[in-house]
């Protein structure tokens, strides 16, 4: 698939604070998550995406174009900032029509359209409520709701999550999966992990301005060769299981859980580890509970590149 | 750019509406209202003294008080508002060009700023002119007093308008401007004069005459009308396109 | 019983001491707030200069001799007497520098709190409403009376220090009080002033027009109904007037304005007065949003 947003060499300095250094990534359709923690450079680099801020170095192409003061593009952007700010004094329904009419719908369209996004983001009985007077939540909301409402191609969110309860991030994150099986392309940031693991396995990790690692995170875990994969497999006889590895070159580490009945294996050759298991299970009719991998998740992967 | 300039008009002329500083600026435009209203008890029929009156004295507070204090909170409001208020995004991420966006809004805050004053001016001067409303140079002289401080405000918003573009502190340097160079420059000689909007704006008044005195025009040399309006115009255009460039070309960033 | 305390938070067996002044956090931050701000250190300077400006003419009333041949009429050149004094406290450049420097130093007070909803911060604290008012006031406190106060107890001081007697002293021993009186009216007026306008609005900048508009408009209200009414008595919308007017009566000069002088206490008093009910009403720590 064609790269939809790219980046060249792209840095950006705040004086003499770097914000981003020589990042060259290209962004697919799909959801993409941007993680990092704060004051790694995420909003720095979405809102160089997003043309607010315009880069030292390198450059920033949507659709093939330089995005810095290109106007057209952003008919097919939506963004949703991090900022909890607003045009206080009036009501949901005159912010999004408001900016909805900036993108030239006729007053039917814009109409049409704001009924139909207030109604996605659940906020049609308090859309003549005035902003100042709405919830943590539904501030989100109608935020996500200006971001959307004009449908377009490119969706980029700055943590779009934060100040929502459960119910109000399941919903938004089905919201996002939906966009992206219309074949959009969303730009997802935050610093909660778990958030995107639920959302999406391809990432950008980001820590100081620099990529640490960008792609699926699973394939991105088999290249941090420093730490070996942890694989975790409760059964009916684990000293018995571990006694088939023992002697396995590539399993670096055998330990037992507390409870007795699992047994932790450290390996640094996980498909090797995996075909061998199978072979095991197979001839030894040994009945296999669970497995699963401890560490085969962003955290771990973040932790691992970031170096705690 | 035309498309841009309509919607961000359309929607920051109903925001500005709604504003409560729109209240208590329009409550400032009726001050001379008051005024007028007081002075047609105390003078009663004596006309002339009424139009000396309305040129001396509250001609003074419109022309060297309210549009300044208008222009200045609406000028800087173009684009600080935005920066302040962390709302910039919400325009700058939308199919609008920037200088658009810069024109529309000072189109928007001017059109306000316009109606208040042009409100009190009309509603206080036709007070003043009870006994002349059947004259047609009664309003003529009403379309020219409205023309001099729409002039005013189109030039002191443009003005303001580039100052909140480019500077942090464009209040301060504002209100130097407004009140300390605008109120000084008028007493220097010659064509140092030459050198503030508010000359050109009393050249345009229209009952100037040379040796009578007038706090208004006090020491004015002044500059032919076609020129004065050339002028203004000028510096409105100017300052606004520096804006819209400048605008264009700068990031901003905001404090957190 | 053994405990195990995790790394962090324990809780405090001590007892718990209250402030002796709850509000000087408050105001030490607000002075620290506004030294930092750009160019505030400058333009502080740069109100000094009326003072500097009066030390030097006392400096030149003493040394009236060297200065003869410059100045006709020497003997009455420079009389330091309370005039002397009131000169300095009510012209127009100290009343602009004061104004500008509330601009700087006070507009945010209020208003940044509003602004960035910090009021539920402050009265979850063991402070409470006047703690608040005080500790905000005291900022401005701070700087007025380094405009005011200290310069004339200076001027004064120097006085007696370059005539080498306490002629000053004996001559009007009411002079300190009334530089003590007009400075505390001074300082009591424009704290909430200042008070009144940062709380009217969450907008620094809107707050900033307001400070500056609200001193010129009265001013210019007093021209316009001057103009149309020749009345003394309009004098008394104009902020700067009644400062003058009430400078005179503290210091025991002639009215510059032929109406009583007290009319000027009670317009200048009745401000702090609605100044303090607004106030009250409009600083709260929850606020119901319809």
């Amino acid at each position: 698939m064609t790269a939809v947003i790219e980046t060249r060499t792209l840095s950006k300095w705040y004086g003499n604070v770097l914000g981003l250094s020589d990042v060259s990534l290209g962004i697919e359709p799909g959801i993409t998550g941007l993680l990092g923690p704060n004051g790694a450079g995420k909003s720095t680099f979405m809102k160089l995406l997003t043309g607010q801020l315009k880069p030292n170095i390198g450059s920033v192409s949507i659709f093939g174009r330089r995005i810095w003061n290109d106007f057209e593009t952003f008919a097919k952007i939506g963004f949703c900032p991090e900022s909890d700010a607003f045009y206080e004094e009036i009501s949901g329904w005159e912010f999004l029509t408001g900016l909805l009419s900036f993108h030239g719908f006729s007053k039917a369209e814009v109409r049409a359209r704001a009924e139909k996004t207030l109604d996605i983001v659940g906020l049609t009985g308090d859309k003549d409520r005035k902003i100042r007077g709405y919830s943590r939540g539904m501030r989100q909301r109608i935020k996500f709701a200006q971001a959307i409402g004009h449908d377009p191609e490119i969706i980029i969110l700055d943590e779009p999550l934060s100040g929502l309860d459960p119910l109000g991030k399941r919903k938004l994150i089905h919201l996002i999966k939906d966009y992206r099986d219309q074949g959009r392309t969303i730009l997802v940031s935050s610093h909660v992990l778990p958030e995107i693991e639920a959302m999406t396995s391809r990432i950008i990790l980001i820590h100081q301005g620099k990529i640490l690692a960008q792609g699926d995170i699973h394939y991105v875990r088999d290249l941090i060769e420093a730490h070996p994969h942890v694989i975790s497999i409760k059964c009916g006889d684990p000293r018995g299981l571990a006694a088939k590895f023992v002697n396995e070159p590539y399993v670096l580490k055998i330990h037992f859980g507390p409870d007795g009945d699992s047994l932790v294996v450290e390996t640094h050759k996980r498909d090797a580890f995996f075909g061998r298991l199978n072979q095991v299970v197979l001839e030894s009719a040994l009945r296999v509970e669970e497995i699963t991998s401890p560490d085969d998740n962003l955290q771990a992967v973040f932790d691992y590149l970031v170096g705690k | 750019m035309l498309r841009t300039t309509r919607e961000v008009f359309a929607f920051f002329f109903f925001l500005g509406k709604r504003s409560r500083k729109m209240k208590v600026f329009f409550l400032l435009s009726l001050l001379p209202v008051a005024l007028a209203v007081l002075v047609r008890i105390a003078f009663g029929g004596r006309s002339s003294e009424v139009t000396s009156v309305f040129q001396e004295i509250l001609m003074v507070y419109f022309l060297q008080f309210l549009i300044i204090i208008l222009a200045l909170f609406y000028g800087t409001s173009v684009c600080s508002e935005e920066i302040e208020g962390k709302t910039l995004p919400y325009l700058t991420t939308r199919p609008l060009t920037k200088g658009g966006i810069i024109i529309g809004k000072f189109a928007a805050y001017t059109a306000l700023s316009a109606l208040m004053v042009l409100v009190g001016l009309a509603a206080s001067y036709l007070i003043m002119s009870f006994q002349k409303l059947g004259e047609a140079a009664t309003y003529a002289a009403l379309l020219r007093y409205a023309g001099v401080l729409l002039l005013g405000l189109m030039a002191y918003t443009a003005m303001f308008t580039f100052l909140g573009t480019f500077l942090k502190k464009s209040i301060l340097i504002g209100l130097a401007f407004g009140f300390g160079w605008e109120t000084a420059i008028q007493y220097f000689p010659g064509s140092t004069q030459r050198f503030s909007v508010v000359h050109y704006l009393k050249s345009l008044l229209p009952y100037y005459s040379a040796g009578k005195f007038s706090i208004l025009t006090f020491r004015l040399e002044p500059t032919s009308p076609a020129v004065s309006v050339l002028v203004l115009l000028l510096i409105t255009a100017g300052f606004l396109g520096l804006a819209c460039l400048f605008f264009s070309l700068k990031e901003y960033m905001f404090e957190d | 019983m053994a405990t195990i305390r995790e790394k962090g938070y324990s809780h405090w067996d001590g007892a718990l001491e209250e402030r002796k002044f709850p509000w000087w956090p408050i105001t030490r931050t607000g002075i620290q707030l506004a030294f930092r701000r750009k160019h505030f250190k400058f333009f502080f300077s740069v109100s000094f200069l009326p003072a500097v400006v009066f030390l030097v003419g006392i400096y030149i009333s003493e040394r009236i001799e060297d200065f003869k041949f410059m100045i006709k009429g020497s003997e009455n050149f420079i009389k330091i007497n309370p005039a002397f004094f009131k000169t300095y406290f009510t012209n127009d450049s100290l009343l602009f520098l004061m104004v500008m420097l509330l601009v700087f130093s006070g507009a945010g007070l209020i208003a940044d709190d509003l602004k960035h909803n910090a009021l539920q911060l402050y009265f979850s604290r063991p402070i409470g409403k006047k703690d608040y008012f005080l500790g905000k006031a005291a900022v401005i406190f701070f700087f007025i009376l380094a405009l005011t106060l200290v310069p004339g107890l200076v001027l004064f001081f120097m006085k007696l220090v370059f005539s080498g007697n306490f002629k000053l002293l004996t001559g009007y021993p009411w002079l300190l009080p009334a530089i003590i009186g007009y400075s505390a009216l001074l300082t009591i007026f424009f704290a909430f002033y200042t008070l009144l306008l940062s709380a009217l609005s969450k907008n620094r900048r809107y707050v900033t027009i307001l400070i500056f508009a609200v001193y010129i408009f009265s001013d210019v209200v007093y021209g316009i109904t001057f103009g149309i009414f020749r009345s003394p008595y309009v004098a008394l919308f104009s902020l700067k007037a009644n400062f003058q007017q009430a400078g005179a009566v503290i210091f025991g000069q002639r009215l510059p304005y032929a109406f009583p002088g007290y009319l000027s206490f009670f317009v200048l008093f009745g401000i702090c007065a609605v100044s303090a009910a607004v106030l009250h009403r409009r600083i709260r720590g929850v606020e119901v949003i319809k």
